[in-house]
C-alpha cells in the first residue's frame, strides 16, 4: 500500500515520516517533490574498482546552473533530510525530469526503512540537461511494510550532501574461495 | 505491502520465499542483498534482427565493463517465491558508481525462481568481481488471486537474452496452452 499525500502530511506532522524542510505545497497526490541541493559529485577515475575508495571532486552549482553533458553520470543530493521508522521511501523522478532525458537514479529507488538523511541522486543525463540549485527533481512516495521493523543502522545513514559509494567496505569475502 | 526484512528471513525459513544459498548476514531492513553470478554475455552484435552475446566465465581478478555497453549476467542466488511477487533492483553502491543493473524491468512475478539474468549498462566503466553483493531485490504482498507465472524466463538459470520478437506467436500458441 502506498501513502496518499493527505496521509503524508499526517505522518509528518506525527513525527512517523521525516522531511525537512516540509513545504506543504510540495505533497502531490501520492508522493512528495523533492529539490537539488547545491553539491555535485563527479567522479575522477577512468574506471571504477569497488574495492578500493574512488577519488572525486565536489562542485557546486552556481545559479545560473550547470551543464550535464549527454552521457555524463554525476551524483547530486535532495535539500531535504528525509526518512522514516514506519514507511519505506521509494525515489523516482518527476516526470518533467524524466522528460528531459534525466535519471535520478539508475537502479536503486528503495531506502531502507530507519534510513534517515538527504538522499544522494545518481544522476544520468541521456540529453544535454542544465541542471540549477533547488529545482524540483525528484519525489519519495512512502509505502506500508510487512512484519517486523528491524531499523537501518548502515553506512550511509545521516548523509549530509551527496555521497559517493562505499562498496569497499563490502569485500569481506570471495564466495568462490570457499 | 512490502516485507521487512525480519518478515523476509521468516518466509525464508516457511518455504514462502526461496533463496538459495542464503545468509541472514545480506538481509536488509526491506530488501535481500542478492550477488553476481560468474557468467557475462557480452553484446557483439546486431544482424538487423536480433542481439548475439559471446559468453565469458568473469575471472575472479574481476571484468571491466565498457561505458555504454550491454551486458547480461545472472544473480549468484536462486530466487523466487510461491506467495509474494518481486522487485529486483540493484543496490544504491553500485548505482552510486553510475551502473544500471535493470534496464527498466525490476518486477519479478509470482512463482518464477530462478537465478534472475540482470542487464547491466556502465555509464562508467567500472570493475565487477564474481560473487559480489550487487544488488537488491524486494517482496511485496499480492492483493487477488494470481495466476501461475508461465513466460519463457522464469525458469533460467543461465544468463538469457531476449527471446526475438519471432519466436512471439509460437510462445503466445504455448501459453494458451499453459493456462
Amino acid at each position: 500500500m502506498i501513502l496518499t499525500g493527505n496521509k503524508i502530511i499526517e505522518e509528518v506532522k506525527n513525527g512517523k515520516i521525516e522531511i525537512n524542510p516540509f513545504i506543504e505545497n510540495r505533497v502531490t497526490t501520492n508522493s512528495y517533490d523533492l529539490s537539488l541541493g547545491e553539491t555535485i559529485i563527479r567522479y575522477k577515475a577512468e574506471i571504477i574498482d569497488p574495492k578500493v575508495e574512488t577519488p572525486y571532486v565536489e562542485i557546486k552549482i552556481p545559479n545560473d546552473g550547470l551543464v550535464l553533458k549527454q552521457g555524463e553520470f554525476v551524483l547530486g543530493h535532495s535539500n531535504e533530510r528525509i526518512g522514516s521508522d514506519f514507511y519505506v521511501p521509494l525515489i523516482h523522478g518527476k516526470s518533467g525530469t524524466a522528460r528531459m532525458g534525466l535519471f535520478v537514479h539508475v537502479t536503486a529507488d528503495l531506502i531502507d526503512i530507519g534510513s534517515h538523511g538527504v538522499t544522494t541522486f545518481q544522476l544520468y543525463a541521456t540529453l544535454p540537461v542544465r541542471l540549477y540549485p533547488g529545482i524540483l527533481i525528484a519525489q519519495v512516495s512512502f509505502w506500508v511494510p510487512f512484519g517486523n521493523i528491524i531499523l537501518y543502522k548502515g553506512k550511509y545513514q545521516n548523509s549530509k550532501g551527496p555521497r559517493p559509494s562505499m562498496t569497499y567496505k563490502d569485500f569481506k569475502y570471495d564466495v568462490f574461495k570457499r | 505491502m512490502i516485507l521487512t526484512g525480519s518478515k523476509i528471513n521468516d518466509e525464508v525459513k516457511r518455504g514462502n520465499i526461496t533463496i538459495k544459498p542464503f545468509s541472514t548476514e545480506q538481509v536488509n531492513p526491506n530488501s535481500y542483498n542478492y550477488r553476481l553470478g560468474p557468467v557475462l554475455k557480452v553484446f557483439e552484435r546486431f544482424d538487423g534482427y536480433k542481439s548475439f552475446f559471446e559468453e565469458i566465465e568473469m575471472p575472479r581478478e574481476g571484468y571491466i565493463l565498457e561505458a555504454k555497453k550491454m551486458y547480461l549476467a545472472t544473480t549468484y542466488e536462486v530466487i523466487g517465491s510461491q506467495k509474494y511477487a518481486m522487485s529486483l533492483i540493484g543496490r544504491s553502491s553500485l548505482g552510486r558508481y553510475g551502473l544500471f543493473l535493470q534496464c527498466s524491468a525490476n518486477l519479478g512475478h509470482t512463482s518464477s525462481t530462478h537465478k534472475w539474468t540482470l542487464e547491466m549498462v556502465a555509464t562508467i566503466p567500472i570493475k565487477l568481481y564474481p560473487g559480489m553483493i550487487i544488488g537488491q531485490v524486494s517482496f511485496w504482498k499480492n492483493y487477488g488471486l494470481f495466476k501461475k507465472y508461465c513466460g519463457r524466463y522464469g525458469f533460467l538459470n543461465h544468463p538469457q537474452e531476449s527471446l526475438t520478437p519471432g519466436d512471439q506467436k509460437n510462445y503466445d500458441i504455448n501459453r494458451k496452452q499453459n493456462y
